[in-house]
């Protein structure tokens, strides 16, 4: 479904910026209230809900026996997908994998792999031969604006949460997944002709171009990704990537939080 | 799906079932209305150790323009299992299992709805199962079923999925994986709970004229109970206090 972008909507986004405001009374760098849920999925072997706001997003982690590609024989492998299926708004249709779900996926799915949060080597129980393979679900339920912060949330801790299943393969001992990092997920909506952390629904309605950053433990880069239509200044960069260097510390914290109870 | 029966033993010693419920007994049933900010209406249904989401977006304008019927609302179903639903992952999209279930849980809610109040428009209903034990298609329902009635939409009775089986050759309501897999038959229905009639119907397996009646008599002791509850969530959310 196009969305019609109202013009007064635009409008009224460029005075609130004007004055420093935004449409929900949030500061620029502000993020709306972030609740996580660890462990909360049956049949998962690791689970996270996230709620961003009105956004709503689970992941679910699956384990499987698999022969390792021939030129990696002693690596597993890692896929990290993303559905944004009709549940998640109005405006989502029913019908193969859009060119947005399958951007997000892959840009949450970059994140965790380049931070080397997963040793690829750990995943490999005879080498040439079986080796594991990790996949990470992520199912919106809710769409009110920013969704990639949720879905890199909420894979990055289920992932965290993961317990190999090798019992049921019968292939050792049932054990946590070795996960060495947390990367995490910063991203900037341009609204009103400046960036803000955390754009609601309307914001990414009436808004611009985004960009999302995501960042390790010791806060390098992991994956950057510029998404619709707009340009930005280096300066602009520079300001915003401060602001997810602070902002990525506080989910990482949460994460840790929960794993820690 | 009923082939691994006499392989497994289903009832302890004493009549009672794997997981200790009587044979009459249904599984822990909780529901929460109103949990997705995104839809007019939503529910989540916790039933055993299933859960199903459901929301409802609509009326809104029928396209394509072919499935408009000029008297009536049409009720588009979507019921999707999640890829971490299951012991084994799913890969993503419809198969005919969910096609199929999709099909007549939109008759069943469309005999529910006050479809002609609405002449050429859709309702959508989306239903999402997050994990699932036996049984997710009546927690579908009946999460469906609340979703509706959050989003406001005119019913004339609510609708509340529940199944009965056999196992062992004893009828029992609610069956869980293990009697699901290896029982003998299995009965889920939607249930009017008000007009006590029935919207939605399937069965699989073996069951006599006298254990299909005792299994729809357990389905109806369980739909009242289940009613209760959908009832309490809906309060619980418009009347801000203890139903």
């Amino acid at each position: 479904m196009v969305e019609l972008v109202p013009s007064l909507l635009r409008q009224e986004l460029a005075r609130l910026a004007e004055e420093d405001n935004r449409i929900d009374g949030r500061g620029r760098w502000d993020a709306r209230d972030v609740s996580l849920e660890t462990d909360c999925l049956y049949n998962a072997e690791g689970s996270a809900k996230v709620v961003i706001g009105g956004t709503v997003v689970y992941a679910g982690v699956k384990f499987e026996l698999r022969t390792p590609w021939p030129d990696r024989p002693t690596q597993g492998s890692l896929m990290c997908g993303a559905e944004l299926r009709p549940v998640a708004g109005r405006k989502y249709e029913p019908g193969p994998p859009s060119p947005q779900s399958i951007e997000l996926g892959r840009v949450v799915d970059r994140g965790i792999r380049e931070s080397g949060c997963i040793d690829m080597e750990s995943l490999c129980i005879v080498p040439g031969e079986k080796v594991w393979g990790v996949m990470i679900d992520i199912h919106v339920l809710s769409d009110q604006g920013n969704i990639f912060d949720a879905c890199g949330l909420a894979a990055i801790a289920a992932l965290r949460t993961a317990v190999v299943p090798a019992e049921r393969f019968d292939v050792g001992e049932d054990h946590k997944l070795l996960v060495n990092g947390t990367p995490i997920m910063a991203s900037f909506t341009r609204v009103g002709g400046r960036f803000v952390l955390d754009a609601n629904e309307q914001e990414e309605l009436g808004g611009d171009e985004r960009i999302h950053i995501t960042l390790g433990d010791e806060g390098h880069l992991h994956s950057l990704q510029k998404g619709l239509k707009g340009v930005f200044t280096p300066a602009e960069f520079a300001e915003i990537f401060d602001v997810a260097q602070k902002r990525c510390v506080e989910l990482r914290e949460l994460v840790a939080e929960k794993e820690g109870n | 799906m009923m082939g691994g029966y006499g392989d497994v033993q289903l009832l302890n010693d004493d009549g009672s079932r794997l997981d200790g419920r009587k044979v009459d007994e249904m599984r822990p049933v909780s529901i929460e209305a109103g949990v997705l900010p995104a839809a007019e209406g939503s529910a989540m249904v916790t039933h055993g150790l299933n859960v199903a989401v459901a929301a409802v977006y609509g009326p809104m304008e029928a396209h394509p323009r072919k499935i408009q019927r000029q008297d009536r609302a049409v009720i588009d179903v979507r019921y999707n299992m999640a890829p971490f639903s299951t012991s084994d992952r799913i890969r993503p999209g419809f198969n005919r299992r969910s096609r199929e279930i999709s099909k007549v849980t939109a008759e069943a809610l469309e005999s529910v709805v006050l479809v002609e109040r609405y002449p050429r428009s859709k309702i959508r209903v989306e239903i999402e199962i997050l994990a699932a034990e036996a049984g997710t298609r009546c927690v579908g329902i009946t999460a469906a079923a609340v979703a509706l009635a959050d989003a406001g939409i005119p019913m004339r009775d609510m609708i509340v999925g529940v199944a009965s089986g056999k196992i062992e050759d004893t009828v029992v309501l609610d069956l869980d994986k293990a009697e699901d897999n290896y029982g003998q038959a299995d009965l889920p229905v939607g249930i009017l709970p008000n007009t006590g009639e029935i919207a939605f119907l399937q069965m699989d397996g073996d069951l006599s004229a006298d254990e299909f009646n005792l299994a729809m008599e357990y389905n109806f002791k369980a739909a009242k109970e289940i009613h209760g509850i959908m009832v309490d969530a809906l309060k619980r959310k418009y009347d801000g206090g203890e139903a």
